[in-house]
């Protein structure tokens, strides 16, 4: 593509997103039942998570089914230091992001030599061990959780008894630096190499040690934020134990967006999360009720449906509508808004 | 620990491991196929449970002898989930394994739904076996039938496995499609027909498993879980493409449990399982056997 | 924005929506909210649950020659005979989505009360949310001792916890010891989560006072695809009484491990869960003729409670078993929350906790064998006596406490 085609294309896409943001930052004005506020929230932290994700999984090309242990690690290092040392969430999610950069770091070196599904299969049996432990470990809760007292409505504390809006412009702030960070890579020059790597494995072969430091910064990103949306999930529900944070569900439904909506694409966790989570809360709501297990067929068949009809992701589907609406211009330099 | 507990431990790791072991090699041999990681497994085996638990309450047979008609059953369902679903998965130009592992993981929650549905969430289990509550105590160490038959099965399975997969035009047919599927579509082997009697046999084994865990274990729609989990360690462990790995890699997982269970909180029995995995991936990164 | 509900429960619906057709002018419904979890590996407990509701709401809104509150007559007296209508919502087991569906339940459903939700985990989520939206949450059969004890004001817990089930195990004990029975070792067995733990702190704590030997303390992972190795540690103990807390899958497994490793136990004392599950007897109850449960509830109360043996008539219809530990205290939770909305003359939600506070109900009014329902300041009857059955193999009996007791207890279990 032509370089100031390019530029164009960079500069669009910023324009969508900050439109994109403003539109879900007005929201709110017209949105006031609490239960459709809950699904925004949840939309834009798997928007947030699946992004993150994303950094690994699709730029990267390392699929990682385990990246609840750094939600989980995010969660527990920020309820613990502000249960046990009174540390606001703020800087307890910083904290919490740090542990899981390093603790990804760690794991990174020995596992980014496996391949495939090698590398995913080590990631879920990490994931299990750190459930496994945070079950058995009685300081941080054990089994039985933290809970985190609650007191009155704070930002300091990031705690608001019936409020929703804070959390929502917290989540939608995070999607959009998740977002902002990915369109950074893009254009940079891990981007590049992860790119030419993905399409050439001799390529792979003679950039090697370079490409390796740039998977472990690639994996310690995605851990740091995935972890901030930990901390931001502890303090949103204030009760927190192994199962409901470090769970596999976690993981899974933290790629499924990426997926859904286009794996290694700007926009596809978004997208993603905007049609797999309404619908996950939707279904669970209106039909869970039964106890007839409707709700979870319809989920499933819906997961089938999407993953099959659109196996590029949705982000493809949209980019198709895009081409189609580009190649009506008379003047258009470059093949149209995909990537 | 007396010698006699010892030895209790590693047979009862023995036989549980080569009951998982007939747990992964169907989903080994799906993935030797056509690197399809199938996330349904572990509803394949609760289908394969409750097939068993419907033809025993229809036909009042014992469960050892229905297990024919179980693999029967779960042969068409998975031949029929290949056909119906997976083959347009593979349709994808990019991304074909995660678009697969998430279509049979849509496929797994539909299952459990429509499991739910029907046969209602409530405990199952079967009573009237010739084989179930009875125990074969040899000097102290007790091993009980059913685990045994199911042990015996295993290997039965694996060596007809064997068989197949190097003596038969089939197996052959397997394993040039795994490697190259355009060549083969040349010299006229019709690839879905392949893939599909792959899947069929793949299920099918997982079938016999389930047939044999019918009889001593409990039955509900969420049974298939836990062991959808230690089926793919297993194969990971075993190294994906190697059906004999699967059985390796499931002895190894079943007596890694049971010891693991003994030296740490058994709570943490799961921990010995990753940690061996781990290591060994580590220094094989292609599993003990794998050549994929 | 038009939000319809899904009320779920065609039948009683059905009867409920029929029965108000029948006047001109009928009072606008009670609406109350219920939690459990609905799909899943305990799906089964939301099901139950279902039953025993719509049990209760037949009871409310038709007119019953029981000495139950609210039998008589048809609905609620103190709001012009208005009926009373439930809606169920599905929390899966997650604290998250249980405070999701309680705010949903609360502001979309509008519903006045809320009750639930098996789960302790998601009951510390929903209690808070009730707390928030000044809504009163009363506990059916949540019994994790940290509920009450986190200085909630709309929290009522109707029955015991693990504290006082564990309590009345060694009490038992401590009555067994006197008679000359041997009880020295222990073995606890519990599964992971919060239940398991609760339970076994509360028995280990007990044995510590009352002195009592633990040999053998047994924490598995729950739904644990083998038990064999734990097992094997459990007849290496070879304890006099062995203390499992288990739910329904586990409590399956063991009993079939057991037996297949050739252990019998000399006694067992359960904590309730998978041990009063009908499922659990249909599947292995031969194999533990004899096994002594922590009870809330059981059929032979008929003898001492006359509307037992009606309602559980009126149960098995719906769901095809009889009462148990979980679906009674479900039954009477509904009573007790549809009793305290009548007494206070109205939906509001602080009106309803003031009446709640104010209960006072006589054991005989209800179908447990609780001496009498009075809510402590946070939220606890003390007076929700357990009881312990003991299963001969084709009923329970209760052997303890005396009071309630129909039959002297079989002790040992085996030799």
């Amino acid at each position: 593509m032509p370089p100031d085609a390019f530029a164009r294309k960079r500069r669009t896409e910023l324009g969508v997103a900050a439109v994109v943001a403003i539109l879900v930052a007005l929201l709110p004005i017209g949105l006031h039942d609490v239960y459709l506020q809950n699904v925004l929230i949840l939309t834009l932290m798997y928007a947030a998570l699946s992004q993150s994700w994303n950094i690994l999984g699709g730029y990267c090309g390392q699929i990682s089914l385990g990246h609840a242990i750094y939600f989980g690690i995010g969660a527990y290092a920020s309820t613990l230091l502000y249960t046990h040392l009174g540390v606001t969430p703020w800087i307890g999610m910083l904290a919490g992001g740090a542990l899981a950069a390093v603790i990804a770091l760690i794991l990174g070196y020995p596992f980014f030599r496996l391949r495939g599904h090698y590398f995913t299969i080590a990631t879920i049996v990490v994931a299990e061990t750190g459930l496994i432990a945070m079950i058995n470990w009685d300081y941080a809760g054990g089994a039985q959780g933290i809970q985190i007292p609650y007191g009155p409505d704070s930002w300091l504390h990031l705690q608001f008894a019936r409020d929703k809006l804070p959390y929502i412009y917290f989540a939608l702030g995070f999607a959009c630096l998740t977002w902002f960070v990915s369109w950074l890579i893009e254009d940079s020059k891990w981007g590049y190499w992860w790119r030419a790597v993905k399409d050439n494995a001799e390529a792979a072969e003679s950039l090697g040690v370079v490409v390796f430091r740039s998977k472990m910064a690639a994996a310690a990103l995605s851990a740091f934020f995935t972890a901030i949306g930990g901390s931001f999930y502890a303090a949103f529900v204030s009760y927190i134990d192994p199962d409901s944070v470090m769970g596999f569900q976690f993981s899974l439904l933290i790629a499924l967006p990426a997926v859904l909506g286009g794996i290694g694409t700007l926009w596809g966790p978004a997208l993603g999360a905007l049609v797999l989570i309404p619908l996950t809360e939707l279904t669970r709501s209106y039909f869970g009720g039964s106890g007839t297990g409707l709700d979870l067929i319809i989920y499933g068949l819906l997961i089938m449906v999407i993953s099959l009809a659109r196996p590029e992701g949705l982000t493809s589907l949209v980019a198709l509508l895009g081409r189609k609406l580009i190649t009506r211009e008379p003047a258009s330099a470059g093949s149209g808004a995909s990537s | 620990m007396t010698a006699q507990a010892l030895v209790q431990i590693l047979a009862s790791g023995l036989l549980m491991g080569l009951i998982y072991a007939l747990i992964a090699a169907g989903l080994s041999l799906i993935f030797g196929l056509m690197d399809v990681v199938n996330f349904a497994h572990g509803e394949f085996l609760m289908l394969a449970m409750y097939a068993t638990f419907g033809i025993v309450a229809v036909t009042a047979l014992d469960p050892i002898l229905a297990t024919p008609l179980v693999v029967g059953v779960m042969f068409v369902l998975g031949a029929g989930a290949y056909l119906l679903i997976i083959r347009h998965a593979m349709r994808a130009k990019a991304n074909i394994g995660m678009v697969q592992v998430f279509a049979t993981f849509g496929l797994g929650i539909t299952i459990r739904g429509l499991a739910q549905h029907f046969f209602t969430p409530d405990y199952r289990s079967i009573q009237t076996s010739w084989l179930s509550g009875h125990t074969l105590d040899l000097g102290g160490v007790f091993l009980p039938l059913p685990q045994l038959f199911g042990g015996l099965l295993s290997c039965v399975c694996f060596a007809a496995l064997y068989v197949i997969i190097r003596r038969t035009d089939f197996g052959r047919a397997l394993e040039a499609t795994r490697e190259d599927a355009g060549a083969v579509a040349l010299v006229g082997i019709d690839r879905n027909r392949v893939f599909a009697l792959g899947w069929g046999l793949g299920a099918a084994l997982v079938g016999i498993a389930g047939a044999v865990m019918a009889i001593f274990y409990y039955i509900h729609p969420d049974v298939g879980s836990p062991f959808a989990l230690i089926a793919y360690v297993t194969v990971a462990l075993g190294g994906f493409g190697s059906i004999f790995g699967a059985l390796a890699a499931g002895i190894l997982v079943g007596i890694v449990e049971a010891v693991s269970a003994t030296i740490l909180a058994p709570s943490m029995k799961a921990i010995g399982i990753y940690a061996v995995y781990l290591v060994v991936v580590f220094v094989r990164p292609r599993g003990l056997f794998g050549n994929l | 924005m038009n939000r319809r509900e899904i009320i779920l429960g065609g039948a009683s619906a059905a009867a409920i929506l029929g029965a108000t057709r029948a006047g001109a002018q009928q009072p606008q419904d009670v609406v109350i909210g219920a939690l459990y979890q609905m799909s899943g590996a305990s799906a089964q407990v939301g099901v139950d649950a279902h039953h025993a509701f719509d049990t209760a709401l037949d009871i409310i809104n038709k007119s019953y020659d029981l000495d139950l509150p609210l039998a008589k007559g048809e609905g609620l007296a103190g709001l012009g005979g208005a009926k009373v209508k439930i809606v169920i919502a599905d929390h899966q087991g997650d604290p998250q989505k249980g405070r999701a569906e309680a705010e949903r339940l609360i502001t979309q459903g509008k519903v006045c009360c809320l009750i639930g939700s098996y789960q302790s985990a998601v009951a510390v989520t929903i209690s808070q949310t009730a707390e928030r939206y000044q809504v009163p949450y009363l506990s059916a059969d949540n019994s994790s001792p940290s509920l009450h004890r986190q200085g909630l004001k709309f929290y009522f817990r109707p029955g015991a916890h693990d504290e006082m089930f564990s309590k009345a195990m060694f009490d038992f004990f401590d009555i067994q010891r006197k008679k000359g029975k041997k009880i020295d070792t222990l073995a606890l067995f519990h599964e992971d989560t919060i239940f398991g733990t609760d339970s076994s702190n509360a028995q280990q704590k007990l044995a510590d006072e009352r002195g009592y030997k633990i040999v053998a303390n047994i924490k598995y992972r729950a739904n644990s695809p083998s038990l064999t190795a734990e097992v094997q540690q459990l007849k290496a103990a070879d304890a006099d009484v062995l203390m499992p807390s288990s739910y329904t899958t586990d409590a399956i497994l063991l009993v079939k491990t057991m037996n297949e490793l050739g252990y019998k136990p000399k006694s067992i004392m359960a904590q309730d869960a998978g041990f009063s599950e009908k499922a659990f007897y249909d599947a292995v109850g031969d194999k533990v003729i004899g096994v002594i449960s922590r009870a809330s509830f059981s059929l032979d109360l008929a003898a001492k409670r006359p509307s037992v043996a009606k309602v559980n008539e009126m149960f098995k219809a719906r769901s095809g078993k009889d009462l148990n530990d979980l679906t009674s205290r479900e039954f009477m939770g509904l009573l007790l929350l549809a009793d305290a909305v009548d007494r206070a003359k109205s939906t509001d939600g602080e009106k309803i906790r003031a009446a709640l506070a104010a209960t006072d109900l006589p054991g005989e009014r209800t179908i447990m064998p609780w001496k009498r329902v009075k809510f402590g300041p946070d939220g606890q009857n003390l007076d929700a006596d357990p009881v312990l059955l003991q299963w001969l193999g084709d009923k329970f009996v209760t052997i303890f406490p005396d009071q309630a007791a129909v039959a002297e207890a079989k002790w040992p279990m085996n030799g």
